[in-house]
């Protein structure tokens, strides 16, 4: 048996013994979520525009994260919309910045990599770089999204008729609580995954200078601060998006489930 | 942020500010597996902005591939660090060595700062000050790590993990019996998930891990990938026993003859809701970053199999050992709370 096999069964034999039916349902958002990130990286080799795929398939895994993660039904729909919204925030940051940049493709860390490999390749690396930065990010806003609807679905249960002017206060306040451990997680994320790099930065001698004009090492960093961008921005969007649903479900009491 | 866009004369190396780009060549490039591109060569002119060949203008050619996956285009405004090549102080030749990113990194940095201060103030301070605390401590430790040629790195990086989580938590949560639980759990998750990879490992004989395809790596990989995968876990372990241990926390406060079984139960139900969406985030983090390297695979005639070894496989068996941990940590942290605030078992006093 091969180890990603062997680890994928452990890993769903904990999830079930540990939240069951749950677990079976967090196991299959991952395993979708890998199958949706495989199919748009081929669709990209066959020379479809990277910044669409990357949309389409950014709003398929946010809709199976959200949905497969979250529990009772009009939250999870709230932080669905909410993180469309955040998405669209998400590009119209990164986009610009990118251009800016310019920190596409390989830099010369890479040289053993592209060592005998064509660089004839007809793909814009500058889109994919933004795809890279969007796709990093989507289990972030997801995660961001469901905790703060869910806490305030809570809210809202405990008391129905709260003001929305305090449901946007409890929104931001469940920010705050989720917002430090939240950048660690992205923190460690990243920079665990560059440890190498960091690594060698420092057994080759960079200078700063060197490392702050680094094409992989600022591209690393955007990605870090493009997620912590989209977390603060998922905060407030998914309180203003419950209290729209709040506000609805008021005007028209019928209609609501 | 503007006297980031003037630094220019801090550097050693020369910077050439953009002036002019002229296209001089435009055409078409194809190789062996049929891809098609467009090799483009442009007419570089500007001037030295800094050292003693300031006001010097240059015009320098450069040749890139449309893609640009190798190779970079120039645009007028931007500015660039040369390499100079001189023959009795006088400039013979010289190249674009990169392009200077420290402005664009600064203004980014700058815009997720003011976005965090001005929406969670003060906790949004704590946040960052966390951050800027372990990114201190990281670069500590990559230094000590080259000093012992990494001969001790996933010691290193076993302590560093103990240490930021200790810091973080302090930072966080304050200096409290819910802190010292939330600790235990932390370095108890990540520890197991680590032991259990290493127990697959053998089971397997890593099979199907291919070390050789870990980028940037300059000293013994499978140590590095552990010291990795801990660090990568680490903060959502943590972020996860935060929020079980919170909440059980606030429940016995709030209903101080709840039973360590109902303790038990409530967090088995909260971890169960937040731990689906903590794995995503990790496996987009480590996996979404092959991106570019993986297309670079595909477009050189490898086959779908052999991309995905040589490019996602390390990252995805990251977000495995990362997934146990996070899904082991909800029983550690049900487990230890309960131990703690359940209060039947005697030594459940001892540890306070």
């Amino acid at each position: 048996m091969g180890t990603i096999t062997a680890l994928g069964l452990v890993l769903l034999v904990s999830m079930v013994l540990v939240s069951g039916k749950q677990g079976v349902q967090a196991f299959l958002s991952l395993l979708f979520n890998f199958g949706a990130l495989f199919f748009a990286i081929v669709l990209m080799a066959f020379h479809l525009n990277p910044i669409v795929v990357t949309l389409v398939t950014s709003i398929i895994v946010l809709a199976m994260t959200i949905f497969l993660g979250g529990s009772d039904d009009y939250s999870t729909e709230v932080a669905f919309y909410a993180s469309l919204i955040v998405l669209v925030v998400l590009v119209l940051v990164i986009v610009p910045v990118e251009h800016w940049a310019q920190i596409q493709g390989f830099g010369q860390e890479d040289s053993e990599d592209l060592e005998g490999m064509s660089n004839v390749l007809g793909i814009n690396y500058l889109q994919v770089a933004m795809a890279t930065a969007i796709l990093s990010t989507l289990g972030a806003i997801a995660e961001a999204a469901i905790a703060i609807s869910a806490g305030l679905a809570e809210i809202l249960e405990q008391h129905p008729k709260i003001e929305l002017k305090n449901l946007q206060g409890a929104g931001l306040r469940i920010g705050k609580q989720i917002i430090g451990t939240t950048f660690n997680t992205l923190f460690f994320g990243f920079f665990g995954g560059f440890l190498a790099l960091f690594i060698w930065f420092a057994s080759v001698h960079y200078s700063l200078g060197e490392i702050l004009n680094d094409r992989i090492f600022v591209g690393q960093i955007l990605m870090v601060l493009f997620s912590m961008i989209s977390v603060i921005a998922t905060i407030p969007l998914t309180t203003s998006a419950m209290m729209l649903r709040v506000r609805r479900m008021r005007e028209n009491p019928n209609k609501s489930e | 942020m503007l006297g980031i866009a003037h630094d220019d004369g801090l550097y050693q190396q020369s910077i050439m500010k953009i002036t002019t780009v002229k296209t001089t060549a435009n055409e078409q490039q194809s190789d062996q597996f049929e891809n098609k591109d467009r090799q483009i060569t442009q007419a570089v002119t500007g001037t030295i902005t800094n050292g003693k060949d300031k006001g010097q203008q240059l015009t320098i050619k450069n040749t890139y591939m449309k893609s640009q996956a190798t190779t970079q285009a120039y645009y007028r405004h931007q500015h660039v660090f040369l390499t100079l090549h001189r023959h009795h102080g006088e400039i013979t030749s010289s190249t674009i060595s990169g392009l200077k990113r420290d402005t664009s990194l600064a203004f980014v940095v700058w815009l997720t700062l003011s976005v965090l201060l001005i929406l969670m103030r003060f906790s949004g301070a704590m946040a960052f000050l966390s951050v800027v605390v372990n990114a201190v401590l990281f670069a500590m430790a990559v230094n000590w790590n080259s000093d012992t040629q990494g001969s001790k790195v996933l010691v290193i990086f076993g302590l560093l993990a103990i240490v930021f989580a200790a810091l973080t938590l302090l930072i966080v949560i304050g200096p409290n019996k819910q802190m010292l639980m939330t600790l235990a759990t932390t370095i108890g998750g990540t520890a197991l998930s680590i032991i259990i990879a290493l127990l697959v490992f053998m089971v397997t004989n890593e099979k199907g891990v291919y070390y050789e395809s870990m980028q940037y790596v300059t000293q013994l990989p499978k140590p590095l990938f552990l010291a990795e995968t801990l660090l990568g876990s680490l903060g959502a372990v943590m972020d996860e026993s935060t929020d079980i241990i919170a909440s059980l926390t606030a429940l016995k406060e709030e209903r101080p003859d709840v039973t360590a079984k109902q303790i038990f139960k409530s967090g088995r139900q909260i971890g169960g809701e937040i731990m689906g969406p903590l794995i995503n985030v990790l496996f987009f983090i480590f996996v979404a970053d092959t991106l570019p390297l993986a297309l670079l695979y595909f477009k050189n005639a490898n086959s779908w199999g052999y991309t995905f070894n040589m490019t996602m496989s390390l990252g995805v068996i990251q977000s495995l050992i990362s997934g146990i941990g996070i899904v082991l940590t909800v029983p550690l942290a049900c487990g230890i709370t309960s131990m703690v605030l359940g209060g039947k078992k005697p030594w459940a006093r001892l540890r306070h």
